[in-house]
Protein backbone atom coordinates (compact mmCIF):
# COMPACT_ATOMS: atom_id res chain seq x y z
CA UNK A 1 0.00 0.00 0.00
CA UNK A 2 1.07 3.56 -0.60
CA UNK A 3 1.10 4.67 3.01
CA UNK A 4 2.42 7.67 4.88
CA UNK A 5 5.52 5.66 5.87
CA UNK A 6 6.88 5.82 2.31
CA UNK A 7 8.84 9.00 2.95
CA UNK A 8 11.72 8.72 0.44
CA UNK A 9 11.86 11.82 -1.75
CA UNK A 10 8.92 13.61 -0.10
CA UNK A 11 9.55 17.34 0.00
CA UNK A 12 8.87 20.07 2.52
CA UNK A 13 10.32 18.52 5.71
CA UNK A 14 13.01 21.11 6.39
CA UNK A 15 16.41 20.73 8.05
CA UNK A 16 17.64 17.45 9.51
CA UNK A 17 17.64 17.65 13.33
CA UNK A 18 21.39 16.98 13.30
CA UNK A 19 21.85 17.98 16.94
CA UNK A 20 19.46 15.23 17.97
CA UNK A 21 22.28 12.76 18.27
CA UNK A 22 21.13 10.50 21.06
CA UNK A 23 19.33 7.24 20.47
CA UNK A 24 17.10 7.82 23.50
CA UNK A 25 15.86 10.99 25.21
CA UNK A 26 13.68 9.47 27.89
CA UNK A 27 13.64 6.38 30.08
CA UNK A 28 10.39 5.22 28.47
CA UNK A 29 12.13 5.09 25.08
CA UNK A 30 14.89 2.86 26.45
CA UNK A 31 12.34 0.64 28.14
CA UNK A 32 10.25 0.33 24.98
CA UNK A 33 13.32 -0.67 23.01
CA UNK A 34 14.38 -3.09 25.76
CA UNK A 35 10.93 -4.70 25.87
CA UNK A 36 11.08 -5.13 22.11
CA UNK A 37 14.33 -7.11 22.52
CA UNK A 38 12.58 -9.67 24.70
CA UNK A 39 10.65 -11.52 22.01
CA UNK A 40 7.29 -10.95 23.69
CA UNK A 41 5.07 -10.20 20.69
CA UNK A 42 2.42 -12.88 20.07
CA UNK A 43 4.25 -16.06 18.98
CA UNK A 44 5.01 -16.17 15.27
CA UNK A 45 4.79 -12.43 14.64
CA UNK A 46 7.07 -11.82 11.66
CA UNK A 47 9.24 -8.72 11.33
CA UNK A 48 7.32 -7.68 8.22
CA UNK A 49 4.07 -7.95 10.13
CA UNK A 50 5.51 -5.62 12.74
CA UNK A 51 6.54 -3.16 10.01
CA UNK A 52 3.19 -3.42 8.29
CA UNK A 53 1.45 -2.85 11.62
CA UNK A 54 3.31 0.45 11.95
CA UNK A 55 2.29 1.37 8.41
CA UNK A 56 -1.37 0.92 9.37
CA UNK A 57 -1.21 3.49 12.17
CA UNK A 58 -3.41 6.56 11.88
CA UNK A 59 -1.35 8.62 9.39
CA UNK A 60 -1.24 11.76 11.52
CA UNK A 61 0.03 9.66 14.45
CA UNK A 62 2.67 8.09 12.22
CA UNK A 63 4.10 11.51 11.40
CA UNK A 64 3.75 13.10 14.82
CA UNK A 65 4.52 10.32 17.32
CA UNK A 66 8.03 9.86 18.68
CA UNK A 67 9.63 6.74 17.19
CA UNK A 68 9.22 4.49 20.22
CA UNK A 69 5.73 5.78 20.88
CA UNK A 70 4.82 4.27 17.51
CA UNK A 71 6.31 0.99 18.64
CA UNK A 72 4.24 1.13 21.82
CA UNK A 73 1.05 1.67 19.80
CA UNK A 74 2.02 -1.25 17.58
CA UNK A 75 2.57 -3.55 20.57
CA UNK A 76 -0.88 -2.70 21.90
CA UNK A 77 -2.31 -3.36 18.44
CA UNK A 78 -0.72 -6.82 18.22
CA UNK A 79 -1.77 -7.73 21.76
CA UNK A 80 -5.38 -6.67 21.18
CA UNK A 81 -5.44 -8.50 17.86
CA UNK A 82 -4.15 -11.70 19.47
CA UNK A 83 -6.32 -11.37 22.57
CA UNK A 84 -3.25 -11.32 24.85
CA UNK A 85 -4.93 -8.46 26.72
CA UNK A 86 -8.50 -7.25 26.71
CA UNK A 87 -9.51 -3.75 25.77
CA UNK A 88 -10.18 -2.91 29.41
CA UNK A 89 -6.78 -4.24 30.49
CA UNK A 90 -5.05 -2.03 27.90
CA UNK A 91 -7.02 1.04 28.97
CA UNK A 92 -6.42 0.34 32.70
CA UNK A 93 -2.76 -0.62 32.28
CA UNK A 94 -3.19 -3.69 34.50
CA UNK A 95 -4.13 -7.32 34.04
CA UNK A 96 -7.38 -8.51 35.55
CA UNK A 97 -5.78 -11.84 36.49
CA UNK A 98 -2.00 -11.64 36.92
CA UNK A 99 0.12 -14.68 35.95
CA UNK A 100 3.24 -16.16 37.50
CA UNK A 101 6.19 -13.79 37.11
CA UNK A 102 8.67 -14.43 34.31
CA UNK A 103 12.20 -15.63 35.00
CA UNK A 104 14.79 -12.83 35.16
CA UNK A 105 17.78 -12.78 32.83
CA UNK A 106 21.12 -11.31 33.90
CA UNK A 107 23.13 -8.76 31.91
CA UNK A 108 25.43 -11.52 30.63
CA UNK A 109 22.42 -13.56 29.55
CA UNK A 110 20.84 -10.72 27.60
CA UNK A 111 24.15 -9.86 25.91
CA UNK A 112 24.37 -13.50 24.84
CA UNK A 113 20.72 -13.42 23.74
CA UNK A 114 21.40 -10.32 21.64
CA UNK A 115 24.22 -12.15 19.90
CA UNK A 116 21.88 -15.04 19.18
CA UNK A 117 19.38 -12.69 17.52
CA UNK A 118 21.46 -12.74 14.33
CA UNK A 119 19.02 -13.99 11.72
CA UNK A 120 19.54 -15.44 8.27
CA UNK A 121 16.68 -14.37 6.01
CA UNK A 122 17.96 -16.32 3.02
CA UNK A 123 16.31 -19.57 1.98
CA UNK A 124 17.20 -22.17 -0.60
CA UNK A 125 15.10 -22.06 -3.75
CA UNK A 126 14.76 -24.14 -6.89
CA UNK A 127 13.73 -21.11 -8.92
CA UNK A 128 16.31 -19.86 -11.38
CA UNK A 129 17.14 -16.16 -10.98
CA UNK A 130 15.76 -14.07 -13.84
CA UNK A 131 18.56 -11.54 -13.59
CA UNK A 132 22.32 -11.49 -13.23
CA UNK A 133 24.85 -8.93 -12.06
CA UNK A 134 25.22 -6.23 -14.69
CA UNK A 135 21.71 -6.61 -16.09
CA UNK A 136 19.59 -3.53 -16.65
CA UNK A 137 16.25 -3.93 -14.90
CA UNK A 138 13.10 -1.82 -14.65
CA UNK A 139 10.94 -1.60 -11.54
CA UNK A 140 7.20 -2.01 -11.65
CA UNK A 141 5.02 1.05 -11.95
CA UNK A 142 2.25 -0.24 -9.74
CA UNK A 143 2.26 -2.28 -6.55
CA UNK A 144 -0.89 -3.94 -5.25
CA UNK A 145 0.44 -5.82 -2.20
CA UNK A 146 -0.67 -4.63 1.25
CA UNK A 147 3.00 -4.46 2.17
CA UNK A 148 5.86 -3.74 -0.21
CA UNK A 149 9.48 -2.71 0.08
CA UNK A 150 9.54 -0.99 -3.30
CA UNK A 151 9.32 2.70 -2.37
CA UNK A 152 7.21 5.01 -4.50
CA UNK A 153 10.21 7.04 -5.61
CA UNK A 154 11.87 4.01 -7.23
CA UNK A 155 8.93 2.78 -9.33
CA UNK A 156 9.02 2.57 -13.10
CA UNK A 157 12.74 3.29 -13.04
CA UNK A 158 15.68 1.60 -14.77
CA UNK A 159 18.70 0.47 -12.79
CA UNK A 160 21.56 -2.00 -12.81
CA UNK A 161 21.84 -5.18 -10.76
CA UNK A 162 25.04 -4.96 -8.70
CA UNK A 163 24.49 -7.87 -6.28
CA UNK A 164 22.42 -11.04 -6.27
CA UNK A 165 21.76 -12.19 -2.69
CA UNK A 166 20.13 -15.50 -3.56
CA UNK A 167 16.57 -15.89 -2.33
CA UNK A 168 15.38 -14.04 0.79
CA UNK A 169 12.01 -14.22 2.52
CA UNK A 170 9.70 -11.91 0.56
CA UNK A 171 8.51 -9.05 2.77
CA UNK A 172 5.17 -8.78 0.96
CA UNK A 173 4.35 -12.37 1.90
CA UNK A 174 5.89 -12.08 5.38
CA UNK A 175 3.36 -9.36 6.22
CA UNK A 176 0.63 -11.88 5.31
CA UNK A 177 2.18 -14.57 7.46
CA UNK A 178 3.46 -16.50 4.45
CA UNK A 179 7.01 -17.84 4.65
CA UNK A 180 8.29 -17.82 1.07
CA UNK A 181 11.58 -16.72 -0.44
CA UNK A 182 12.30 -15.01 -3.73
CA UNK A 183 15.49 -13.85 -5.44
CA UNK A 184 16.75 -10.58 -3.98
CA UNK A 185 19.00 -8.14 -5.81
CA UNK A 186 20.78 -4.92 -4.99
CA UNK A 187 19.90 -2.52 -7.79
CA UNK A 188 21.75 0.74 -8.37
CA UNK A 189 19.92 3.67 -9.99
CA UNK A 190 21.51 6.79 -11.34
CA UNK A 191 20.24 9.72 -9.27
CA UNK A 192 19.24 11.47 -12.49
CA UNK A 193 16.95 8.53 -13.36
CA UNK A 194 15.05 9.05 -10.11
CA UNK A 195 15.22 12.80 -9.63
CA UNK A 196 15.89 14.31 -13.03
CA UNK A 197 18.49 16.76 -14.18
CA UNK A 198 18.85 18.49 -10.80
CA UNK A 199 20.73 15.48 -9.46
CA UNK A 200 24.48 15.15 -9.79
CA UNK A 201 25.07 12.89 -12.84
CA UNK A 202 27.60 10.69 -11.04
CA UNK A 203 25.48 10.01 -7.93
CA UNK A 204 23.56 6.78 -7.36
CA UNK A 205 20.77 5.47 -5.12
CA UNK A 206 20.83 1.77 -4.37
CA UNK A 207 18.04 -0.46 -3.06
CA UNK A 208 17.43 -4.13 -2.28
CA UNK A 209 14.63 -5.33 -4.56
CA UNK A 210 12.92 -8.69 -4.83
CA UNK A 211 12.43 -10.22 -8.25
CA UNK A 212 8.67 -9.61 -8.31
CA UNK A 213 9.34 -5.86 -8.02
CA UNK A 214 11.05 -5.95 -11.41
CA UNK A 215 9.31 -5.96 -14.78
CA UNK B 1 0.06 -16.88 15.75
CA UNK B 2 -3.27 -15.13 15.86
CA UNK B 3 -4.56 -14.19 12.46
CA UNK B 4 -3.07 -10.87 11.43
CA UNK B 5 -5.05 -8.89 8.94
CA UNK B 6 -4.10 -5.51 7.50
CA UNK B 7 -7.54 -3.94 7.80
CA UNK B 8 -8.04 -5.23 11.34
CA UNK B 9 -4.66 -3.76 12.29
CA UNK B 10 -5.76 -0.37 10.95
CA UNK B 11 -9.06 -0.61 12.80
CA UNK B 12 -7.33 -1.40 16.12
CA UNK B 13 -4.90 1.48 15.58
CA UNK B 14 -7.84 3.85 15.06
CA UNK B 15 -9.36 2.57 18.29
CA UNK B 16 -6.07 3.11 20.16
CA UNK B 17 -5.78 6.59 18.65
CA UNK B 18 -9.08 7.56 20.26
CA UNK B 19 -8.71 5.84 23.63
CA UNK B 20 -5.13 5.70 24.87
CA UNK B 21 -3.60 8.50 26.97
CA UNK B 22 -1.51 10.86 24.86
CA UNK B 23 1.54 10.90 27.14
CA UNK B 24 3.95 8.27 25.74
CA UNK B 25 5.58 7.76 29.16
CA UNK B 26 2.20 6.66 30.54
CA UNK B 27 1.51 4.45 27.54
CA UNK B 28 4.83 2.62 27.81
CA UNK B 29 4.43 2.29 31.57
CA UNK B 30 1.02 0.69 30.98
CA UNK B 31 2.52 -1.67 28.42
CA UNK B 32 5.33 -2.68 30.77
CA UNK B 33 2.87 -3.28 33.63
CA UNK B 34 0.77 -5.49 31.38
CA UNK B 35 3.58 -7.64 30.02
CA UNK B 36 5.14 -8.04 33.47
CA UNK B 37 1.84 -8.94 35.13
CA UNK B 38 1.10 -11.41 32.35
CA UNK B 39 4.43 -13.08 33.05
CA UNK B 40 5.83 -12.43 29.57
CA UNK B 41 8.99 -10.75 30.89
CA UNK B 42 10.30 -9.42 34.20
CA UNK B 43 11.11 -5.76 34.87
CA UNK B 44 14.63 -6.82 35.87
CA UNK B 45 15.16 -8.43 32.46
CA UNK B 46 14.04 -5.17 30.83
CA UNK B 47 16.57 -3.38 33.09
CA UNK B 48 19.28 -5.75 31.86
CA UNK B 49 18.50 -4.99 28.20
CA UNK B 50 18.60 -1.26 28.92
CA UNK B 51 22.01 -1.74 30.52
CA UNK B 52 23.27 -3.91 27.65
CA UNK B 53 22.45 -1.21 25.10
CA UNK B 54 23.85 1.61 27.22
CA UNK B 55 27.10 -0.14 28.21
CA UNK B 56 28.06 -2.87 25.77
CA UNK B 57 26.22 -2.69 22.46
CA UNK B 58 27.01 0.58 20.71
CA UNK B 59 29.05 2.35 18.05
CA UNK B 60 32.31 1.50 19.81
CA UNK B 61 31.84 -1.95 18.27
CA UNK B 62 31.63 -0.65 14.71
CA UNK B 63 34.55 1.68 15.39
CA UNK B 64 36.71 -1.27 16.39
CA UNK B 65 35.74 -3.08 13.18
CA UNK B 66 36.68 -0.04 11.08
CA UNK B 67 39.98 0.39 12.93
CA UNK B 68 40.93 -3.23 12.32
CA UNK B 69 40.13 -2.86 8.62
CA UNK B 70 42.69 -0.05 8.49
CA UNK B 71 45.37 -2.15 10.16
CA UNK B 72 44.78 -5.61 8.74
CA UNK B 73 44.44 -5.99 4.96
CA UNK B 74 43.35 -9.63 5.23
CA UNK B 75 40.56 -8.67 7.65
CA UNK B 76 39.53 -5.77 5.43
CA UNK B 77 39.23 -8.08 2.43
CA UNK B 78 36.97 -10.41 4.42
CA UNK B 79 34.95 -7.46 5.74
CA UNK B 80 34.29 -6.18 2.23
CA UNK B 81 33.49 -9.70 1.04
CA UNK B 82 31.04 -10.58 3.85
CA UNK B 83 30.82 -8.14 6.76
CA UNK B 84 28.25 -10.25 8.59
CA UNK B 85 30.81 -13.07 8.86
CA UNK B 86 33.81 -10.84 9.50
CA UNK B 87 32.33 -9.19 12.61
CA UNK B 88 32.05 -12.64 14.20
CA UNK B 89 35.80 -12.29 14.85
CA UNK B 90 34.73 -9.89 17.62
CA UNK B 91 31.52 -11.65 18.64
CA UNK B 92 29.64 -8.56 17.42
CA UNK B 93 27.01 -10.40 15.38
CA UNK B 94 23.43 -10.10 16.56
CA UNK B 95 20.36 -8.00 15.95
CA UNK B 96 20.16 -6.91 12.29
CA UNK B 97 23.61 -8.01 11.17
CA UNK B 98 22.66 -11.28 9.48
CA UNK B 99 23.19 -9.69 6.06
CA UNK B 100 25.70 -6.92 6.69
CA UNK B 101 27.56 -5.15 3.89
CA UNK B 102 30.56 -2.86 4.41
CA UNK B 103 30.90 -0.09 1.82
CA UNK B 104 34.16 1.79 1.55
CA UNK B 105 34.69 5.49 0.95
CA UNK B 106 37.47 6.43 -1.47
CA UNK B 107 38.93 9.67 -2.82
CA UNK B 108 36.23 9.61 -5.52
CA UNK B 109 33.20 8.09 -3.72
CA UNK B 110 31.19 8.77 -0.60
CA UNK B 111 28.61 6.38 0.87
CA UNK B 112 25.59 7.30 2.98
CA UNK B 113 22.96 4.96 4.46
CA UNK B 114 19.25 5.54 5.03
CA UNK B 115 16.08 3.51 5.48
CA UNK B 116 13.29 5.49 3.83
CA UNK B 117 10.50 3.00 4.63
CA UNK B 118 11.17 2.51 8.35
CA UNK B 119 14.45 3.01 10.19
CA UNK B 120 16.47 -0.17 9.64
CA UNK B 121 19.89 -0.03 11.29
CA UNK B 122 22.66 -2.54 12.18
CA UNK B 123 21.95 -2.37 15.91
CA UNK B 124 24.38 -5.05 17.03
CA UNK B 125 27.42 -3.10 15.82
CA UNK B 126 26.18 0.52 16.06
CA UNK B 127 23.76 0.38 18.99
CA UNK B 128 20.62 2.49 18.94
CA UNK B 129 20.38 4.81 15.96
CA UNK B 130 20.51 8.57 16.56
CA UNK B 131 17.16 10.36 16.57
CA UNK B 132 17.96 12.27 13.37
CA UNK B 133 18.41 8.95 11.52
CA UNK B 134 14.83 8.02 12.43
CA UNK B 135 13.47 11.50 11.60
CA UNK B 136 11.07 12.08 8.71
CA UNK B 137 13.43 14.80 7.46
CA UNK B 138 16.36 12.42 7.04
CA UNK B 139 14.27 9.57 5.62
CA UNK B 140 12.64 11.89 3.08
CA UNK B 141 15.67 13.87 1.98
CA UNK B 142 18.70 11.55 2.08
CA UNK B 143 17.75 9.79 -1.16
CA UNK B 144 16.69 12.90 -3.04
CA UNK B 145 19.22 15.53 -2.04
CA UNK B 146 22.07 13.74 -0.27
CA UNK B 147 24.54 16.55 -0.94
CA UNK B 148 22.30 19.10 0.77
CA UNK B 149 21.83 16.68 3.68
CA UNK B 150 25.57 16.11 3.94
CA UNK B 151 26.21 19.85 3.89
CA UNK B 152 23.93 20.21 6.92
CA UNK B 153 26.20 17.73 8.69
CA UNK B 154 29.21 19.83 7.65
CA UNK B 155 30.31 17.49 4.86
CA UNK B 156 31.00 19.57 1.74
CA UNK B 157 31.69 17.38 -1.28
CA UNK B 158 33.20 18.35 -4.62
CA UNK B 159 30.93 17.62 -7.58
CA UNK B 160 33.42 15.02 -8.83
CA UNK B 161 33.09 12.86 -5.71
CA UNK B 162 30.21 10.43 -6.38
CA UNK B 163 27.62 9.99 -3.65
CA UNK B 164 26.18 6.50 -3.32
CA UNK B 165 23.02 6.41 -1.19
CA UNK B 166 22.11 2.98 0.21
CA UNK B 167 18.39 2.71 1.04
CA UNK B 168 18.08 -0.49 3.09
CA UNK B 169 14.77 -1.82 1.86
CA UNK B 170 15.23 -5.52 2.76
CA UNK B 171 17.13 -7.29 5.58
CA UNK B 172 20.51 -6.16 4.25
CA UNK B 173 22.24 -3.59 6.48
CA UNK B 174 25.20 -1.33 5.79
CA UNK B 175 28.23 0.08 7.56
CA UNK B 176 30.37 2.75 5.91
CA UNK B 177 34.15 2.36 6.15
CA UNK B 178 35.76 5.79 6.14
CA UNK B 179 39.26 6.50 4.89
CA UNK B 180 41.96 6.28 7.52
CA UNK B 181 42.99 9.76 8.61
CA UNK B 182 46.49 10.84 7.66
CA UNK B 183 49.06 11.15 10.41
CA UNK B 184 47.87 8.04 12.25
CA UNK B 185 50.62 5.62 11.25
CA UNK B 186 51.74 5.14 14.83
CA UNK B 187 48.33 4.45 16.32
CA UNK B 188 47.17 1.03 17.48
CA UNK B 189 43.66 -0.41 17.10
CA UNK B 190 42.09 1.14 20.24
CA UNK B 191 43.57 4.55 19.42
CA UNK B 192 42.32 4.35 15.83
CA UNK B 193 38.88 3.17 16.96
CA UNK B 194 38.61 6.29 19.13
CA UNK B 195 38.82 8.39 15.94
CA UNK B 196 35.90 6.64 14.21
CA UNK B 197 32.67 8.58 14.70
CA UNK B 198 29.24 6.97 14.76
CA UNK B 199 28.09 9.32 12.00
CA UNK B 200 31.00 8.27 9.78
CA UNK B 201 29.71 4.69 9.89
CA UNK B 202 26.30 5.92 8.68
CA UNK B 203 27.92 8.22 6.14
CA UNK B 204 27.04 11.65 7.51
CA UNK B 205 30.67 12.31 8.44
CA UNK B 206 33.60 11.90 6.03
CA UNK B 207 36.95 13.34 7.04
CA UNK B 208 37.95 11.87 10.38
CA UNK B 209 40.28 13.79 12.63
CA UNK B 210 43.68 12.33 13.52
CA UNK B 211 43.03 13.34 17.08
CA UNK B 212 45.17 15.28 19.53
CA UNK B 213 48.55 13.98 18.35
Amino acid sequence: MDGIHDLGGKQGFGPIPIGDNEGFHHDWEERMWAMARCGILPPGTAIDQFRHGLERMVPTDYLSFAYFNKWCANYFMFYLNAGTFTNDEVLNGHCDTPSDPAKTLSLDQVVAAQRALVTDFSEPTDAQPRFAIGDTVTTKRRITANHTRLPGYARNAAGTVITHHGAHLLADFGAEGIHQAQHLYTVSFMATELWGEDANPIDTVTLELWESYLV
Amino acid sequence: MAKFDSETAAKIHRHLHSHLPSDPALRVKALESLVVERGLVSSETIDAWVEAYSEQIGPMRGAQVVARSWLDAEFKARLLENAGDAIKDFGFEGNATGHLIAVENTDSTHNIVVCTLCSCYPFSILGMSPSWYKSAQYRARAVREPRAVLAEFGVELDDNIAVNVWDSTAEVRYIVISQRPTGTDDLDEPALAALVTRNSMIGTDRILSAGET
